[in-house]
């Protein structure tokens, strides 16, 4: 009987084609779930936890953000400001 | 995972060389019968898969534990990826020894059978496995199992080499998906 290696190297490649390609797909779902859970708190994405201290915050905000200009401290105000 | 995955990639790299290296050329089918190497441990990976998806759906059906439901989900989605392997390549394999891409034999029938229905796929394995028995079929009996002339030593290690390699490989990808699920689960609580 002849050889056949085409046939031979179809089937492994095949099967590397299909097991590498499933692994890459694993790979890059872990990375899109990677990214979003990264994204995730600026997107205002809450958890149990972060729920109940946004809505406590909710109830009156007045922090400033910490990007902003710091506020003075009250006890460091003159009467114009 | 990490460590995992490079001594699966090490036991797959050893496989290829065992396979396509260091076993003999068969004396009736020539080299074309390495395609063994690839072909029975898939399916070996396939029985486990769908035995694992079987015994997690029961886990899940008795305590309704989410690892054990997150575990059947990626056996499932593992085993249909390797039950794909297996039928394409016994199809290439197919062809040189039997003439055909395809027919309608009992055990490729029960094998597609066991592809598509992966949700029954525990019922079906003892179908696909006692086909070849139990019908009169252009598939080879089982060649490990039966008795008769022993395999020579050489060829029996370079399939163990391989269902090492292709476990490994399959124990890898079910924890990887698991731990996908898992993060996915949690991303959306």
């Amino acid at each position: 009987m002849p050889d056949n290696w085409g046939f031979v190297l179809a089937a492994y490649g095949l099967a590397a084609v299909v097991l590498i390609g499933y692994w890459r797909m694993l790979v890059r779902q872990e990375s899109d779930l990677e990214d979003r859970s990264r994204l995730a708190p600026s997107s205002g994405h809450l958890t149990p936890g972060s729920q109940t201290t946004s809505a406590r915050a909710g109830e009156r905000s007045h922090a400033a953000p910490i990007s902003g200009h710091p506020r003075p401290k009250p006890d460091s105000r003159d009467p114009l400001q | 995972m990490r460590v995992l995955g490079a001594v699966t990639v090490v036991a797959l790299a050893a496989g290829l060389v065992a396979g396509l290296g260091l076993a003999p050329r068969e004396v009736t089918q020539g080299n074309v019968q390495r395609i063994m190497y690839l072909h029975v441990p898939s399916v070996w990976v396939a029985y486990v898969a769908f035995a694992v998806v079987f015994v997690a759906s029961i886990a899940y059906l008795a305590k309704r534990g989410d690892a054990a439901d997150r575990l059947a989900h990626a056996s499932a989605e593992v085993g249909v990826v390797f039950t794909g392997v297996t039928i394409a390549t016994g199809s290439i394999w197919g062809k040189p020894t039997w003439g055909t891409w395809w027919t309608w034999d009992a055990r490729l029938t029960s094998v597609s059978i066991l592809f598509v229905m992966y949700l029954v796929a525990a019922f079906n394995i003892p179908l696909v496995h006692f086909s070849v028995i139990w019908w009169r079929t252009l598939h080879q009996p089982p060649s490990l199992m039966t008795p008769g002339p022993a395999m020579p030593r050489v060829i029996i290690a370079a399939l163990l080499v391989n269902f090492v390699a292709f476990s490994l490989l399959y124990v890898y990808f079910v924890a990887k998906r698991v731990h996908l699920l898992r993060r996915e689960a949690e991303a959306a609580a």
